[in-house]
């Protein structure tokens, strides 16, 4: 009993690991604070379920879902080039409701509100996904190899000019590096993770809809990655176990699940808010959120 | 004739709702200089003490109204308190304000819906009349209410804001904060009246939504983002502009229905606040360039 919702446990925990390291290197190390973040999610998660459902194999859904997200990251990035802080924030947040309000409205593919029942688990060539174990099994091969690339993207020269970018981009760009051609490529990088934790994200749960990739999501994965700290893997890594066990351990708590489902996002807000007040810089991380 | 007609009343009911959500957001804005975009769920949340007070505690509706204003105005001075006066005095961005202030919109959106729950509330205040005929198109009474208060207010908060002291103060503020230091304006005394009063427009909003239509716990967030968009389209930077933008809103909305399936409407607003984000971030009438 308890090891089957142990192994669904993992499973969330793996699959919001790579949500919340991939924003991470936007927000953390590049310093941009990407509020359509789960707008990327969604796209991967819509684009892998809709393939799928079409015939197209698991193995190609998964990676055109990273692909087509990390190519909306890009967009993103070429679309808010010139914007900073918090109205670079603003539109990216802007373009999180455009995506909300095309998943909910072009009904002739997403269904709309109905959502998108009955995905099913990976079928990797000959390799049949069924059950929970094997899927969690996978899944730790594809967080571990993520956050092996991600880790030695942010450790290679190219992490280091991102912190550069961060700390000081007028300096950077000084020094004549192309301050526009970093951000596109962090933002194809981290769309294209978000992408293949969404397309994780739908073929686990089986059922998608627009509301699983707005608001209430975005706060969910700050929450994580301002927890564990900016420019900090290892603090992400700890805040996705902290906060998804936490939540899960919520749903024990002798209340119905009209209190619980709220009662879980004025946990997430608190939490956010009294890190930014008391501790910007998280559990873990090495710098400030600014 | 007569749907065009009735296409612009809808649009200018709809706007006159969004410009009060965003004269009151645009007078914190410019007072504070950020974004307090928690203020969504303060018009939610005026909703439902109107709610409280005039259908579970069965005040009469004026008494109603009354603490419902204040209680709203409030809320807006609290959240600043607690909030973000001490952010502001550890020196956080304007990034972390609004991380901030998102998390406060979802704070008060879940205690709502923690307390009352996730199903629509209606007010029966007014039953529901048949609508005045006028040139073929069709006007409810409260809907005239609505239409006349939104411009009572703003003639008020005109006047507040070029002829009072305290008005004159805060434009001084929003003009150069440092210049209005030096000549004796205490400014945090303004950010507080600022809240009060922003938040005090906010709740009549609350009030004539609550009125007019009915409401739900997750209402905040989508008022927040029309009145944000009313804002960025006619021009953060003064209140004036954004009451207009919030016009504009509401007939672009209700005009582009007329063309697209209704569902998109929500849509129309998000497309527009992301393309003037991009391209036109200082607003139709805004002059002053503000991308940072």
């Amino acid at each position: 009993m308890i090891f089957p919702y142990l192994i669904h446990i993992l499973i969330l925990i793996g699959i919001y690991l790579i949500l919340a390291v991939s924003l991470n290197l936007s927000l953390g190390y590049a310093g941009l604070l990407s509020l359509g973040h789960v707008a990327l999610f969604g796209i991967g998660a819509y684009t892998s379920a809709l393939l799928n459902i079409n015939g197209v194999p698991f193995v190609f859904s998964f990676l055109l879902a990273g692909l087509l997200a990390g190519f909306f990251g890009f967009l993103l990035a070429f679309a808010t080039g010139k914007l900073k802080g918090d109205y670079y924030a603003l539109a990216s947040l802007g373009f999180a409701f455009v995506v909300y309000s095309l998943l909910l409205n072009l009904t002739e593919i997403t269904r709309g509100p109905l959502g998108i029942p009955g995905i099913s688990k990976p079928q990797i060539f000959g390799w049949a996904i069924k059950d929970n174990f094997s899927y969690l099994i996978f899944l730790a091969l594809v967080c571990f190899v993520s956050i092996f690339l991600i880790n030695k993207i942010v450790n290679s020269g190219f992490g280091k000019l991102l912190g550069a970018m961060r700390d000081d981009e007028t300096g950077l760009r000084i020094l004549g590096k192309d301050t526009k051609k970093l951000k596109y490529k962090t933002m194809f990088v981290s769309g294209f993770f978000a992408g293949i934790s969404g397309s994780l994200f739908a073929h686990y749960i089986g059922f998608i809809d627009p509301n699983t990739f707005y608001i209430s999501e975005l706060v969910l994965i700050l929450t994580i990655v301002i927890l564990g700290g900016i420019a900090s893997l290892k603090g992400s890594i700890t805040a996705t176990f902290v906060v998804i066990v936490l939540s899960e351990l919520m749903r024990f708590l002798p209340l119905p699940s009209a209190i619980i489902g709220p009662g879980r996002q004025i946990v997430y807000a608190i939490v956010l808010i009294i890190i930014l007040m008391f501790r910007p810089r998280g559990l873990l991380g090495r710098i400030d959120l600014e | 004739m007569s749907l065009l007609l009735q296409v612009a009343i809808n649009g200018l009911i709809a706007g006159s709702i969004y410009a009060l959500v965003s004269s009151g957001f645009s007078l914190i804005y410019n007072t504070n200089k950020f974004m307090h975009f928690a203020h969504g769920a303060s018009v939610a949340v005026s909703g439902y003490f109107l709610y409280g007070f005039f259908a579970i505690i069965k005040l009469n509706f004026f008494y109603s109204l009354s603490l419902t204003l204040i209680f709203s105005a409030l809320l807006g001075l609290l959240i600043y308190r607690i909030i973000y006066l001490p952010l502001q005095n550890r020196k956080a961005s304007n990034v972390i304000l609004l991380i901030a202030s998102i998390s406060i919109l979802i704070l008060l959106q879940n205690l709502i819906l923690l307390l009352f729950g996730a199903n629509v509330k209606d007010i029966e205040f007014v039953e529901v009349k048949k609508g005045l005929e006028f040139f073929g198109a069709v006007i409810t009474l409260t809907q005239i209410v609505i239409l006349l208060t939104a411009v009572l207010f703003f003639i008020f908060l005109y006047f507040f804001m070029n002829k009072t002291i305290l008005g004159k103060n805060m434009r001084a503020v929003s003009e150069n904060k440092e210049l209005a230091s030096i000549v004796g304006i205490n400014s945090r005394k303004i950010s507080d009246f600022s809240f009060l009063i922003g938040s005090f427009l906010g709740g009549a909003a609350g009030i004539l939504i609550a009125v007019e239509q009915n409401i739900t716990p997750t209402m905040g967030t989508i008022l927040m983002i029309k009145g944000f968009t009313g804002a960025v389209i006619g021009g953060i930077s003064s209140v004036p502009a954004a009451v207009l933008g919030s016009y504009l809103l509401g007939l672009a909305e209700n005009f582009g229905i007329v063309f697209l399936p209704s569902g998109y409407k929500d849509a129309i607003s998000f497309v527009l606040l992301f393309l003037f984000l991009l391209f036109r971030p200082e607003g139709i009438i805004g002059g002053k360039r503000r991308t940072k």
